[in-house]
């Protein structure tokens, strides 16, 4: 590729970063173990998300997307190390908050719920079995916002109705409601302190198709109306039906990031894990990828891909920088 | 033949989770038992591999009549059903080695001094490397551990197979690897496959049929 | 989970202390060759002094051997009531846990009943039965102690027999007795321990009650209670230290195998790969 491409797209980016809701740079999560071993959790991350769009962040379980997301919400354990920026735009004009400076009292009282919203995986271990949705709904009004009580009731319907919670299963309790009500009841809460970042943690493992489908295209509807989303999945299908963008994670890396247009069409992804990842699916080639993904507890100084990449050569041996959005030394051609 | 009829089933007799459920597999079939989540599929596919015993209904397993579950069915019996469960972190004992996990159901059946050749031979087959076969549990991940599980359900050569939701909580590759070890022992052993899930587009790849639930209880033919 | 500073000085000041006790109550007596019934009146209620660092009681035997005796007679009665309780509670729970039905409802319906009636009160019907003596002293603290071992041990059998694992370990082929020794057992015996390691120190109250009363062991006999006991009267004459002693030898111990309990506990829970939430 020529180094004016090069540039045109080192531009858009900074484009985007000029306008981001949530600009993560240099994102790096070690957990140090006894015995002095370390998990190489994230590496050197970097993201932008803009409003009115969802960056879907894919991979293996295990490949650390989750604990960039707990880390954007300050709730790793005490063992993790965190370097990097993560800025958070400020709400109406107000300067950046950095997600992984910022205290603990800062992100408990300012970021989550009324910044960020958290979507949970499993919705129903996430709601108090022995309160109602209504009571979960009226006490994150009252925690989250400064509404006087006898607006509370309203305040949580409409919440609810956000969320497309039927209005006569608010009274139920969490074990009473089907999974897809559970995750509604879940989003209504991630709605209710108006956060423009909305973070959802594999919103759709365990459910059907046909509740893959609506959770997804409710968390689209959020987006429509502005939202942020940061939709972390290893179900490609749900990334496909709702995803602008895709970034592709692997032991630890973002491997590569590509509009999901592309990504998904017939050009497809560049990078070979990626391509792995697609042909995988059964409705495509159906085939593995050879061998497993490294331990992040020893990770190699190369390409961390490179020992199950058909195009791997002694090249892999160093780290791929990331270039056009893709870090590999071989990236695939369009596939059109 | 593997051949359930009327099987009605659940956890209480006075509100059975289905009544009167039918499904029939060809020895050497693969079948995709498709329904929604919580509608009971699961529940027959415990009954199936012997693991729940019905509240009404026969059941023939390879022309012999089940009258015992769980225990009380003899070994043979419930040794020629491997099952793999959806969630490998349950499915697996804590205090387990992969390679004993594996090697578990040879060692309860009195073959332990096959264990060790069995483990090896059965490692490659779903991509366990030795390293990863000395680990507990907790020190992998839920694929590495589910390909462990597969493992342990093929130890016994069993002749049919159940895969309840084996995939569900797994990233594409892995689901395509495991899916591809199942096959490649069906092929070697001519074993009988039900494949129970929610995913269309998979199971249907995946097996020679696949079957909806509501068609499995309104008693007609499924064919 | 606490600071881990606080959680190694947990550990630590509650391991010096565990040692310390059980080489003061092993050694001590073998090595120091002193008779802790060596009355002399002469030197009757000394308050502490460097020859007896822990007074003299009233008949001027010294109270610090009196009260490694007496700790001693207590640890052991505490030890050995620990391990018989932990045993009847382990066998009752895990047989009604692992075979359910109707033997489940008569032995939890037994225990129902024996938790139904205060244990000091059956602890003395107990030691009533026989001649005063240690052995009397261990089977009523036994008697009373295997309850809660027996729930416990219960509700962990059968929360661990409706997981998928007994499910594939059945369809495996294994045979109940294997499945109850191999999955279910190693499982429930940290638990089972657990709660033997803190049933001393109760079952240590339990004998002192017991001998505080005069029903425990013969009251020449030092043991905690028996100390406590004799001390009273001269507690009511301005001495404190008869009585302040051997309750902090009671106390102390308590605390430090509690401490050595909770650390235990937190091991319990290997930390999991999900915790890292990789």
């Amino acid at each position: 590729m020529t180094g004016n491409v090069l540039r045109a797209l080192e531009a858009v980016t900074a484009e985007r970063a000029g306008t981001a809701l949530l600009s993560v740079r240099g994102l790096t999560v070690r957990f140090r173990l006894s015995g002095g071993r370390t998990v190489d959790a994230v590496s050197d991350a970097d993201l932008d998300l803009v409003p009115g769009e969802c960056l879907a962040l894919v991979g293996e379980s295990g490949c650390g997307k989750s604990v960039l997301a707990s880390a954007l919400l300050g709730l790793l354990p005490a063992n993790a190390e965190t370097t990097g920026t993560a800025l958070l735009a400020g709400p109406d004009g107000t300067g950046p908050t950095d997600l992984l400076a910022a205290g603990e009292k800062t992100l408990a009282r300012t970021v989550r719920g009324r910044r960020v919203g958290l979507v949970p995986q499993s919705p129903a271990a996430h709601l108090t079995p022995v309160r109602t949705v209504r009571a979960h709904l009226e006490e994150t009004v009252r925690a989250l916002t400064g509404v006087p009580r006898r607006e509370r009731r309203a305040r949580a319907e409409e919440a609810a109705e956000r969320a497309a919670f039927p209005a006569t299963h608010l009274d139920r309790h969490p074990h009473e409601l089907s999974g897809g009500l559970a995750q509604r009841a879940a989003t209504a809460l991630a709605l209710i302190g108006d956060a423009r970042l909305l973070l959802a943690d594999e919103p759709t493992t365990g459910l059907d198709r046909d509740l893959v489908d609506r959770t997804a295209d409710e968390l689209r509807r959020h987006v429509d109306e502005g939202r942020a989303l940061l939709l972390i999945t290893h179900d490609l299908a749900a990334a496909e039906r709702i995803a602008d963008r895709v970034a592709v994670m692997y032991a630890g890396r973002i491997v590569e990031t590509a509009p999901a247009h592309r990504f998904f069409g017939p050009a497809g992804p560049r990078h070979p894990y990626a391509r792995g990842l697609l042909d995988a699916l059964p409705e495509r080639a159906f085939t593995p990828i050879p061998g497993m993904p490294p331990e992040l507890t020893a990770l190699p100084d190369g390409c961390a891909f490179a020992p199950r990449c058909p195009r791997a050569t002694d090249l892999c041996g160093t780290r791929p920088e990331p270039r056009a959005a893709v870090a590999c030394h071989h990236p695939e051609h369009p596939r059109a | 033949m593997l051949e359930l009829n009327g099987i009605t089933a659940g956890y209480d007799r006075r509100a059975p989770v289905f009544r009167g459920a039918r499904l029939t597999l060809a020895p050497g079939e693969s079948v995709g038992l498709l329904g929604p989540s919580g509608c009971g599929k699961s529940t027959l596919a415990r009954v199936a591999a012997l693991l729940h015993r019905p509240d009404a209904g026969r059941y023939v397993l390879d022309g012999t009549e089940i009258r015992a579950w769980r225990h009380r069915a003899p070994r043979e019996l419930r040794t020629a059903v491997g099952v793999v469960f959806q969630q490998p972190r349950t499915a697996a004992d804590p205090r387990l080695t992969l390679a004993d996990l594996i090697a578990e159901p040879l060692r309860a059946t009195g073959r332990g001094a096959e264990a060790a050749a069995r483990v090896a031979d059965l490692a490659p087959t779903v991509g366990l490397t030795p390293e990863l076969l000395s680990r507990r549990p907790h020190a992998v991940s839920d694929g590495q551990l589910q390909r462990a599980c597969l493992a342990r359900a093929l130890s016994l050569r069993p002749r049919w197979l159940i895969c309840d939701e084996m995939t569900a909580m797994l990233d594409a590759s892995t689901t395509a690897a495991l899916v591809a070890a199942v096959e490649t022992y069906r092929a070697g052993t001519g074993a009988g496959l039900l494949a129970v899930g929610h995913d269309r587009v998979l199971l249907e790849r995946w097996c020679d049929r696949t079957v909806e639930w509501k068609d499995c209880l309104t008693g007609g033919d499924e064919r | 989970m606490a600071d881990p500073r606080t959680h190694r000085l947990r550990l630590w000041t509650s391991a010096v202390t565990v040692g310390a006790v059980l080489l003061a109550v092993l050694l001590v007596p073998p090595l120091a060759q002193l008779d802790e019934q060596a009355v002399d009146l002469s030197a009757k209620l000394l308050p502490p002094s460097w020859d007896h660092p822990f007074g003299t009681d009233d008949l001027g035997r010294d109270l610090l051997l009196r009260c490694v005796y007496g700790l001693r007679i207590s640890l052991l009665v505490g030890l050995v009531a620990a391990l018989v309780a932990t045993v009847i509670g382990t066998a009752v729970g895990a047989a009604a846990g692992a075979l359910g039905g109707r033997l489940d409802r008569g032995l939890m319906r037994l225990v129902d009943a024996f938790s139904s009636v205060p244990h000091l009160l059956l602890g003395i019907f107990v030691v009533a039965l026989f001649r005063p003596g240690v052995w009397p002293v261990i089977v009523s603290v036994a008697v009373t102690h295997w309850l809660s071992t027996a729930r416990i041990v219960r509700s962990e059998v059968l929360s661990l027999r409706s997981r998928p694992y007994v499910d594939a370990a059945i369809s495996g082929g294994a045979s109940r007795r294997r499945v109850a020794v191999r999955h279910l057992l190693p499982a429930v015996l940290p638990q089972a321990g657990l709660a033997a390691v803190l049933m001393v120190p109760h079952a240590m109250w339990h004998e002192s009650a017991l001998s505080f009363l005069g029903l425990g062991l013969p009251s020449h006999q030092a043991s905690l209670g028996n100390l406590v006991q004799t001390a009273r009267s001269s507690l009511l004459a301005g001495d404190w230290w008869p009585t302040l002693f051997p309750g902090l030898l009671l106390i102390v111990p308590t605390l430090a195998i509690a401490g050595l309990a909770g650390v235990w506990r937190d091991r319990l829970n290997p930390r999991r790969r999900s915790e890292l939430m990789l």
